[in-house]
């Protein structure tokens, strides 16, 4: 095991360990018990909330915003493409050129995609108040991890760079906003358990 | 790295309540934005006015800005890069200012936020805080402390209740022609307890004559305590979770008392989500007896025959405005769609509808809280403009917060409509029969 593997690993298991305890933490702590009587069921409304409530067809933010919801969709392809393409390369399994192409342009796609989000941010007034330098710094982190797995699918040479530069986004992930990798689960779960119980989703539940 | 700097105790009170408040789902939501700052197209504040300190994610900032700072590690240590902020002068008068007046709690920004953040519920829990720290704004408070120190928020002594309520039962007995018409008032054992809004007896006694004349045709066994009756519950919007449970456990012990069947909540939407659905976890008990809105009860009614209409009796051209927490928040979606359809001839629906509907400006305790008038205002032409387009002549809405606003909307933007309960359409288009 050389010193790439071990940066890239420990960064992991960094990472493995904290997501671990933020979301035993999350459920230990779970939510103020609701004596109301329910009005609808819980996991159709939490089975929708993580699934169809999210689509252009149904959520303002998708729909309104085509182009960015696009891109931000791509942008999360890319990074957990990334990740799988991270473990392949880690356990030296042997993937066809076909996919191994495909994945490269997706990768810089997605990469691009996340470029054009962090261009958004700078050259909106209302995106620059409303973000912190982590905001940046977290876009930036991301889209370099895409674009370096694109380019180490093309250059073999560049993988022990892809490791250590997984290592360090994966220590850095549970210290900034790319945190909600975590908490966006369990925050869309609760936001179903809130509607479910009160009979609004899923919609055809109504009263 | 920056040192977390001494609070002032009362300072202090506040961040331990975010500190007792901190369950998963909190702490969830709490985590939860990436400052996307798409919601801004959910907001009627930042649709009228792009004011960027209106964006919902901004609010959530707000709040989640000083959770960052005190609760966690990253914003303990480099309070600059994560956008934590200190719990300071500067940062109270900027939540207060966006908090109590720049929202209206509709929730419409949660049920489409790209993450999934409970938006309203990040904005309560800051409203709490700011409670606690004594900030909730003049009005606002004022409107709570009368509900609390004389049974209802308008302070209407007990006796002028009497009063207008005597006057329109006779009222009601010459209308309906049948001197058997009553408002009954603190009867042990009617199967319905109903509530009222203030405002009704003061402003509005249409409406609760509206709902005594369908009650009497319904044959409903209904009564209404003269001593606990007050529908709302402002402590739910000034974010004091110990005044709100006070004002539910009156509520509670009046049902009780009188042994009530149902608590059924006059046209209210806040009142509605108040009892139906905070109420038992501000008082940490199930009811014992079921909470509904006089709409849905107006609905069964019709499904049942207990009540006929007529729509050739309501000719003009009536639209719908749902109120926040009674739709999008409170889950109560066809009710009012189903009695207007059998009340009107023609129902016209505003769009965006339902779910999707836009706040009316009047929900968050916005009515109350008057140095945010002109905001208020603003906000609500996004209404206006809806309810413009649908070319209607009358707007119903179950809500008299909705009302209020609809009103001052209706003079400021020359509407030239008329606002009404759904039930007060509804009673218009009652059909008396041999058996009624």
């Amino acid at each position: 095991m050389r010193t790439y593997h071990l940066v890239l690993l420990t960064g992991f298991g960094i990472f493995s360990l904290i997501s671990l305890f933020y979301l035993i933490r999350v459920v230990k702590e779970g939510r103020r018990s609701d004596p109301s009587q329910p009005e609808g069921r819980v996991l159709p409304a939490v089975v929708y909330a993580l699934t169809a409530s999210m689509s252009p067809l149904r959520k303002e933010t998708a729909y309104l915003h085509v182009p960015t919801y696009t891109a931000g969709l791509l942008f999360h392809v890319g990074t957990f493409l990334g990740f799988g393409w991270l473990a392949i390369h880690l356990f030296q399994l042997r993937i066809g050129p076909f996919l191994t192409t495909g994945s490269a342009f997706l990768l810089m796609v997605s990469a691009v995609c996340g470029l054009s989000i962090l261009i958004k941010r700078i050259v909106t007034p209302e995106m620059r108040i409303l973000s912190n330098p982590d905001d940046y710094a977290s876009n930036l982190l991301v889209t370099g991890f895409q674009a370096l797995s694109a380019l180490t699918l093309l250059r073999s040479d560049l993988i022990p760079v892809l490791f250590i530069y997984g290592g360090v986004l994966f220590l850095y992930i549970p210290a900034s906003k790319l945190r909600h990798t975590i908490y966006f689960f369990t925050s869309r779960i609760h936001l179903g358990i809130f509607y479910g119980r009160r009979g609004i989703w899923p919609p055809g539940a109504r009263r | 790295m920056s040192v977390v700097k001494r609070m002032t105790p009362d300072r202090q009170r506040a961040l331990n309540l975010l500190k007792e408040r901190l369950d998963g789902r909190l702490r969830s939501h709490l985590n939860s934005c990436v400052r996307c700052g798409l919601c801004g197209e959910s907001c009627h504040y930042y649709l009228t006015k792009a004011d960027p300190r209106y964006l919902p994610g901004y609010k959530v900032d707000q709040i989640a800005g000083v959770f960052r700072r005190y609760y966690t590690l990253i914003g303990r240590l480099f309070p600059r890069w994560v956008g934590a902020r200190d719990f300071d002068e500067e940062t109270i008068e900027e939540m207060v200012d966006v908090i109590y007046g720049a929202c209206t709690m509709c929730g419409r920004c949660s049920l489409h936020c790209s993450i999934g953040v409970d938006i309203v519920y990040l904005i309560r829990t800051a409203r709490s805080m700011l409670a606690e720290i004594d900030l909730v704004p003049p009005g606002l408070q004022s409107t709570v402390d009368a509900a609390v120190e004389t049974g209802n928020n308008m302070a209407i002594p007990r006796e002028e209740l009497v009063d207008t309520l005597q006057w329109i039962e006779e009222d009601l007995q010459l209308d309906l022609e049948d001197e058997n018409a009553s408002i009954p008032l603190d009867r042990k054992g009617a199967r319905v307890l109903y509530t009222l809004n203030p405002r009704e007896p003061k402003f509005f006694p249409l409406s609760i004559s509206a709902a005594g004349k369908i009650f009497h045709v319904a044959g409903e066994d209904w009564n209404i305590s003269t001593h606990v009756y007050d529908v709302t519950n402002y402590a739910y919007y000034s974010g004091c979770e110990t005044t709100a449970a006070e004002l539910t456990r009156r509520l509670y012990d009046e049902a009780v008392k009188l042994e009530a069947e149902v608590l059924l909540l006059s046209e209210c939407g806040h009142g509605f989500r108040s009892i139906r659905w905070e109420g038992p976890q501000w008082i940490n008990r199930p009811y014992p007896f079921e909470v509904r809105s006089v709409i849905e009860q107006i609905a069964d009614y019709i499904r049942s025959g207990r009540i006929r209409l007529d729509p050739a009796l309501n000719q003009q051209p009536v639209t719908l405005h749902d109120p926040c927490n009674l739709v999008r928040e409170g889950g109560v979606f066809e009710s009012q769609r189903f009695v207007l359809n059998n009340s009107v001839q023609n129902f016209i629906e505003m769009t965006p509808n339902r779910e999707d509907s836009y706040c009316c400006g009047g929900g968050g305790g916005q009515l109350s809280m008057s140095r945010y008038r002109e905001r208020r205002i603003e906000a609500g032409k996004l209404k206006a403009d809806q309810i413009r387009e649908t070319g209607a002549k009358i707007v119903a809405t179950p809500c008299h917060n909705c009302i209020d606003q609809i009103m001052e909307l209706n003079l400021v933007y020359k509407l030239g409509i008329q606002v009404k309960t759904v039930a007060e359409l509804a009673a218009d288009a009652l059909v008396r029969t041999e058996k009624s």
